[in-house]
Protein backbone atom coordinates (compact mmCIF):
# COMPACT_ATOMS: atom_id res chain seq x y z
CA UNK A 1 0.00 0.00 0.00
CA UNK A 2 1.50 3.29 -0.99
CA UNK A 3 -0.79 5.01 1.46
CA UNK A 4 1.88 6.31 4.18
CA UNK A 5 0.65 7.17 7.82
CA UNK A 6 1.58 10.34 8.88
CA UNK A 7 1.37 12.08 12.50
CA UNK A 8 -1.38 13.93 12.89
CA UNK A 9 -0.54 17.63 13.00
CA UNK A 10 -2.12 19.74 15.73
CA UNK A 11 -1.74 23.85 16.68
CA UNK A 12 1.07 23.96 19.35
CA UNK A 13 -0.31 27.35 20.73
CA UNK A 14 -3.95 26.21 21.31
CA UNK A 15 -3.00 22.20 22.43
CA UNK A 16 -0.43 24.47 25.16
CA UNK A 17 -2.69 27.61 25.93
CA UNK A 18 -0.32 30.20 24.69
CA UNK A 19 -2.68 33.20 24.27
CA UNK A 20 0.25 35.49 22.91
CA UNK A 21 3.24 34.87 21.28
CA UNK A 22 6.27 37.14 22.58
CA UNK A 23 8.22 37.99 19.97
CA UNK A 24 11.26 37.17 22.29
CA UNK A 25 10.69 33.62 22.21
CA UNK A 26 13.33 32.67 19.94
CA UNK A 27 13.30 28.82 21.01
CA UNK A 28 9.64 28.97 19.67
CA UNK A 29 9.76 31.23 16.81
CA UNK A 30 12.47 28.76 15.80
CA UNK A 31 9.94 26.03 15.50
CA UNK A 32 8.23 28.16 12.59
CA UNK A 33 11.12 29.13 10.36
CA UNK A 34 12.77 26.55 7.78
CA UNK A 35 15.93 26.41 7.11
CA UNK A 36 16.04 29.34 4.52
CA UNK A 37 14.60 31.47 7.01
CA UNK A 38 11.07 31.50 5.96
CA UNK A 39 7.75 31.37 7.84
CA UNK A 40 7.03 27.97 7.65
CA UNK A 41 3.10 27.95 6.23
CA UNK A 42 -0.12 26.97 8.65
CA UNK A 43 -1.15 24.53 6.24
CA UNK A 44 2.02 22.16 7.11
CA UNK A 45 2.53 23.18 10.41
CA UNK A 46 -1.04 22.86 11.79
CA UNK A 47 -0.98 26.16 13.37
CA UNK A 48 -4.37 28.05 14.04
CA UNK A 49 -5.55 30.78 12.08
CA UNK A 50 -5.19 33.02 14.65
CA UNK A 51 -1.67 32.22 16.21
CA UNK A 52 -0.18 31.96 12.75
CA UNK A 53 -1.33 35.59 12.01
CA UNK A 54 0.41 36.51 15.64
CA UNK A 55 3.18 34.01 14.93
CA UNK A 56 3.73 35.93 12.09
CA UNK A 57 4.22 39.20 13.24
CA UNK A 58 6.07 37.84 16.07
CA UNK A 59 8.83 36.67 13.49
CA UNK A 60 9.19 39.58 11.58
CA UNK A 61 9.72 41.74 14.53
CA UNK A 62 12.20 39.36 15.59
CA UNK A 63 13.76 39.54 11.95
CA UNK A 64 13.59 43.46 12.09
CA UNK A 65 15.79 43.29 15.33
CA UNK A 66 18.30 41.09 13.91
CA UNK A 67 17.13 38.43 16.61
CA UNK A 68 16.23 35.96 13.30
CA UNK A 69 17.61 35.83 10.01
CA UNK A 70 15.42 37.16 7.13
CA UNK A 71 17.18 34.57 4.51
CA UNK A 72 20.15 31.89 4.53
CA UNK A 73 21.57 34.01 2.24
CA UNK A 74 22.81 36.92 4.14
CA UNK A 75 26.35 37.74 3.28
CA UNK B 1 -0.55 56.81 30.19
CA UNK B 2 0.56 53.81 27.83
CA UNK B 3 2.00 51.17 27.84
CA UNK B 4 5.46 50.28 25.79
CA UNK B 5 8.37 47.85 24.84
CA UNK B 6 11.31 49.48 23.66
CA UNK B 7 14.13 47.77 22.38
CA UNK B 8 17.07 49.30 20.93
CA UNK B 9 20.83 48.23 19.53
CA UNK B 10 23.52 49.95 20.29
CA UNK B 11 26.92 50.02 18.48
CA UNK B 12 29.44 47.38 20.18
CA UNK B 13 31.97 49.93 20.58
CA UNK B 14 29.58 52.62 22.58
CA UNK B 15 28.86 49.45 24.78
CA UNK B 16 30.46 51.35 27.90
CA UNK B 17 27.49 54.28 27.59
CA UNK B 18 24.91 52.25 27.80
CA UNK B 19 24.13 52.55 31.46
CA UNK B 20 24.37 56.24 31.00
CA UNK B 21 22.25 55.83 28.35
CA UNK B 22 19.34 54.07 30.06
CA UNK B 23 19.92 56.49 32.81
CA UNK B 24 18.64 59.33 30.84
CA UNK B 25 15.62 57.54 29.33
CA UNK B 26 15.18 56.91 32.86
CA UNK B 27 14.79 60.11 33.71
CA UNK B 28 12.81 61.76 30.85
CA UNK B 29 10.18 59.16 31.55
CA UNK B 30 10.64 59.82 35.17
CA UNK B 31 9.90 63.65 35.21
CA UNK B 32 6.85 63.38 33.38
CA UNK B 33 5.65 60.81 35.70
CA UNK B 34 5.90 57.76 34.01
CA UNK B 35 7.48 54.48 35.25
CA UNK B 36 9.72 51.71 33.79
CA UNK B 37 8.28 48.72 34.92
CA UNK B 38 10.80 46.52 33.64
CA UNK B 39 14.96 46.68 32.55
CA UNK B 40 17.12 44.00 31.00
CA UNK B 41 20.58 44.77 29.45
CA UNK B 42 21.10 40.92 27.04
CA UNK B 43 24.44 42.37 26.73
CA UNK B 44 26.49 41.52 23.25
CA UNK B 45 24.27 40.10 21.11
CA UNK B 46 25.31 38.29 17.89
CA UNK B 47 22.91 39.65 14.81
CA UNK B 48 21.38 37.46 12.60
CA UNK B 49 22.30 39.13 10.05
CA UNK B 50 24.91 42.73 9.56
CA UNK B 51 24.03 46.24 10.10
CA UNK B 52 26.30 48.62 9.35
CA UNK B 53 28.13 46.03 8.28
CA UNK B 54 28.75 44.63 12.29
CA UNK B 55 27.95 41.69 13.38
CA UNK B 56 27.55 42.24 16.78
CA UNK B 57 25.60 44.76 19.04
CA UNK B 58 24.50 45.69 22.13
CA UNK B 59 20.65 45.21 22.97
CA UNK B 60 18.80 46.93 25.98
CA UNK B 61 15.31 46.07 26.64
CA UNK B 62 12.41 48.73 28.58
CA UNK B 63 9.34 48.39 29.16
CA UNK B 64 7.67 51.43 30.40
CA UNK B 65 4.28 53.20 31.18
CA UNK B 66 4.94 56.89 29.88
CA UNK B 67 2.88 59.59 27.59
CA UNK B 68 3.20 59.56 24.06
CA UNK B 69 5.27 63.40 24.06
CA UNK B 70 7.82 61.32 25.94
CA UNK B 71 7.90 58.09 23.49
CA UNK B 72 8.63 60.84 20.57
CA UNK B 73 11.07 62.34 22.65
CA UNK B 74 12.93 58.88 22.61
CA UNK B 75 12.53 58.18 19.63
CA UNK B 76 13.89 61.53 18.21
CA UNK B 77 16.98 60.80 20.57
CA UNK B 78 17.32 57.31 18.84
CA UNK B 79 17.45 58.88 15.56
CA UNK B 80 19.74 61.53 16.21
CA UNK B 81 22.38 59.01 18.63
CA UNK B 82 24.92 57.36 15.86
CA UNK B 83 25.53 54.59 18.73
CA UNK B 84 21.70 53.14 18.21
CA UNK B 85 22.01 51.16 15.20
CA UNK B 86 18.25 50.32 15.18
CA UNK B 87 15.41 50.64 17.73
CA UNK B 88 11.84 49.24 17.79
CA UNK B 89 8.86 50.37 19.75
CA UNK B 90 5.71 48.36 20.59
CA UNK B 91 2.49 48.88 22.38
CA UNK B 92 1.80 47.43 25.15
CA UNK B 93 -1.69 46.37 26.83
CA UNK B 94 -0.43 46.32 30.57
CA UNK B 95 2.93 46.41 32.07
CA UNK B 96 5.07 43.45 31.62
CA UNK B 97 7.80 42.47 34.39
CA UNK B 98 8.56 39.27 34.22
CA UNK B 99 12.25 37.88 32.66
CA UNK B 100 11.77 37.58 28.72
CA UNK B 101 12.87 34.47 27.64
CA UNK B 102 15.73 35.69 25.89
CA UNK B 103 17.01 37.18 29.15
CA UNK B 104 16.77 33.62 30.69
CA UNK B 105 18.51 32.48 28.10
CA UNK B 106 21.52 34.86 28.92
CA UNK B 107 21.27 33.29 32.83
CA UNK B 108 21.27 29.44 31.98
CA UNK B 109 23.65 29.75 28.99
CA UNK B 110 27.10 29.66 31.57
CA UNK B 111 26.16 26.31 33.37
CA UNK B 112 24.54 24.15 31.44
CA UNK B 113 25.05 25.76 28.03
CA UNK B 114 26.14 21.67 26.62
CA UNK B 115 21.95 20.46 27.41
CA UNK B 116 20.75 23.59 25.97
CA UNK B 117 22.53 23.06 22.78
CA UNK B 118 21.45 19.53 22.57
CA UNK B 119 17.82 20.03 23.11
CA UNK B 120 18.09 22.58 20.10
CA UNK B 121 19.38 20.09 17.47
CA UNK B 122 16.85 17.34 18.76
CA UNK B 123 13.83 19.79 18.41
CA UNK B 124 15.64 20.48 14.98
CA UNK B 125 15.90 17.09 13.79
CA UNK B 126 12.02 16.75 14.56
CA UNK B 127 11.28 20.14 12.51
CA UNK B 128 13.03 18.36 9.33
CA UNK B 129 11.58 14.62 9.53
CA UNK B 130 8.14 16.90 10.06
CA UNK B 131 9.39 18.94 6.40
CA UNK B 132 10.23 15.61 5.21
CA UNK B 133 6.82 13.46 5.79
CA UNK B 134 4.94 16.49 4.38
CA UNK B 135 6.88 16.70 1.28
CA UNK B 136 5.93 12.72 0.85
CA UNK B 137 2.87 13.87 0.81
CA UNK B 138 2.93 16.43 -2.05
Amino acid sequence: MSRYFRRRKFCKFSAEGIETIDYKDLALLKQYIAENGKIVPSRITGTKARYQRQLAVAIRRARYLALLPYTDRHS
Amino acid sequence: MRHYEIVFLVHPDQSEQVPAMVERYRGIINADGGQVHRFEDWGRRQLAYPIQKLHKAHYVLLNVETSQEVIEELVQGFRFNDAVLRHMIVRMDEPVTETSPLAKEEESKPAPAAKSDDADESSDEDSTEDNAEEAAEA
